[in-house]
């Protein structure tokens, strides 16, 4: 019931434009991807904990002709900066340092830098932020050249994508509150409430196993654990070194069990360059012949288990790769 | 289109998610809308000034923001709910918010002879609300409040961040077995526009049968 006279009217239109004219301009800078995630020729020198830098050093180079005219590695290396899909809040395995946005740290994310190492000589990534539901149009289209994102190989993803790998396995493992003494494995969940993290393998192998069980799931690690604090669910489960890291900072939880499945990691890479598939392939084996794998996995994920270094699954190994 | 079909059983149940909470989130957040309206425009300076402070909050603090403080925070406050009725309420009352401005506009429709006259014959405030102002304002109003349905509608999707399992997420996970996100989300993205087609044309319906020839 009130006039509105016409200069007050004005100002929103005025804020309208102004931020229209910032998101337009965030947007053409946007493709560079995170803020500060950006190329990181820093990643070398300040890796996780320093005690990667020796490994960067020493990290193995392609030979020049190994760079075939017209190949993917060719374009990456004219580009000067490996584009890479990969998350930003997976602990252990690719997690931004809150202290210095520009470091990207974990196993996945350390790998990544080995392979820009590889081709350019220098580990120049750029971040594309996690895309789990995206990853295959990702590759499709061009916008990433590789994804490091805990991509398990199925036969159904190799319809869509390569994957170079395995490169690593893993497993499914069950977490509990510290106080629960009912729950000791998958085989106890049936009829329970079972809480997931979207887009992990978890969301499609418990109903497998536990048909019974009630899924809910939370889009981050740090949501889920907090929800099966709260009692949300009864059990979590994850990857296990992922719930070990967990279970390690939070006395509120534990691993109950061994891994109940095993996920083969791969590196997906656009679907039908063979090239590019044997190229990254040479790589793995390369680095993991030469013990920087090992030291990269002591570096992150050994650094939450008890275990000793494990032996990388051999490549093409599985269904899918 | 195959790929659809396995799972056609709990992308249904996830679409029926989907609608039952937009159904009781609109209905909700139209009853407290006009509840928020009638303190907005009512002569008691507390009842004004909270209604504007509860519309400001809603249309500014971000509903992802609302909702994971709802889900993860009020249990520490020792408050807990089922995540569904969670998500609902918070979609409630910051829809309210909007569809308390869209109810706003439909009341300065209402000429201020009326509520005058209304005066004039002796009406209390409530009696002026309920018989003169609130009829012809939910009447103007009917399609800026089906656009806040649509959006609504469009906002359960973010429920999904928090653990419900409605037709973003069911789709999510379709996808992650697979592998096929433009075909899924370009069909997910066509049902949350079937929806929103379906709200706009209802809202067009009861607003030819409602409005007020002048």
């Amino acid at each position: 019931m009130h006039v509105v006279n016409s200069p007050s009217r004005q100002i929103p239109l005025v804020a309208l434009l102004v931020t229209s004219a910032l998101a337009l301009s965030a947007c053409s800078s946007g493709s560079a991807g995170v803020p500060g995630a950006a190329p990181s020729p820093s990643g070398a020198t300040s890796g996780a904990g320093g005690g990667l830098a020796s490994v960067y050093a020493n990290a193995p180079v392609a030979a020049v002709a190994d760079l075939l005219p017209g190949s993917t590695m060719e374009k990456i290396k004219k580009r000067g900066k490996l584009i890479v899909a990969e998350a930003l809040d997976a602990p252990l395995l690719s997690q931004q340092d809150p202290t210095n946005p520009a470091n990207v740290d974990g196993f996945d994310a350390d790998l990544a830098k080995m392979l820009a190492i590889y081709i350019l000589g220098k580990p120049n990534v750029e971040i594309v932020p996690p895309a789990s539901e995206t990853r295959e149009a990702l590759l499709g289209n061009g916008t990433v050249d590789v994804v490091f994102n805990t991509y398990t190989i199925t036969v159904e993803r190799a319809a869509q994508v390569d994957f170079a790998g395995p490169y690593f396995a893993s497993g499914l493992a069950v977490a509990v509150k510290a106080d629960n003494t009912a729950i000791h494995g998958i085989s106890d969940l049936g009829g329970k409430t079972v809480i997931v993290g979207a887009n992990t393998p978890a969301v499609t192998e418990v109903p497998k196993q536990q048909p019974t069980a009630t899924i809910i799931s939370f889009g981050t690690d740090p949501e889920a654990v907090q929800a099966l604090t709260q009692g949300r669910g009864d059990a979590y489960v994850q990857d296990f070194t992922l719930l070990a890291s967990d279970a390690a900072s939070n006395k509120a939880i534990k691993v109950v069990g061994q891994p109940f499945t095993t996920e083969p990691y791969g590196i997906g890479l656009k679907h039908g360059d063979t090239q590019f598939k044997t190229f990254v392939n040479g790589w793995l084996k390369k680095i993991e012949a030469d013990g920087s794998w090992a030291k990269i996995w002591t570096a992150t994920l050994g650094t939450a288990v008890t275990s000793s270094v494990p032996t990388p699954p051999a490549i093409g190994s599985v269904p899918g790769s | 289109m195959g790929i659809f079909v396995s799972d056609v059983g709990s992308l249904l149940a996830a679409l029926g998610t989907t609608i039952t909470m937009a159904v009781i989130a609109g209905i909700g957040s139209i009853v407290l809308g006009v509840v928020i309206t009638a303190a907005r425009i009512s002569p008691i300076p507390v009842l004004r000034g909270a209604a504007l402070v509860y519309v400001q909050f809603f249309v500014n603090v971000p509903l992802l923001v609302l909702l994971v403080v709802a889900v993860f925070a009020l249990p520490d406050a020792g408050l807990m709910m089922p995540l569904t009725p969670t998500a609902v309420i918070v979609l409630t009352f910051y829809e309210a918010a909007y569809t308390a401005e869209a109810i706003r506009s439909g009341v300065n429709t209402v000429s201020a002879g009326q509520i005058e006259a209304s005066r004039a014959l002796g009406f209390t405030l409530l009696q002026t609300l309920r018989l003169v102002v609130v009829p012809q304002a939910l009447r103007a109003a009917v399609q800026p409040i089906g656009n806040v349905m649509i959006a609504l509608t469009m906002n359960t999707a973010l429920a999904a961040a928090v653990g419900v399992v409605e037709l973003t997420s069911s789709a999510n996970k379709l996808n992650l077995v697979q592998a096929q996100p433009i075909l899924i989300f370009s069909v997910t993205g066509a049902v949350y526009m079937a929806l929103a087609l379906a709200i706009g044309l209802g809202a067009g319906r009861i607003e030819r049968r409602v409005a007020i020839k002048r």
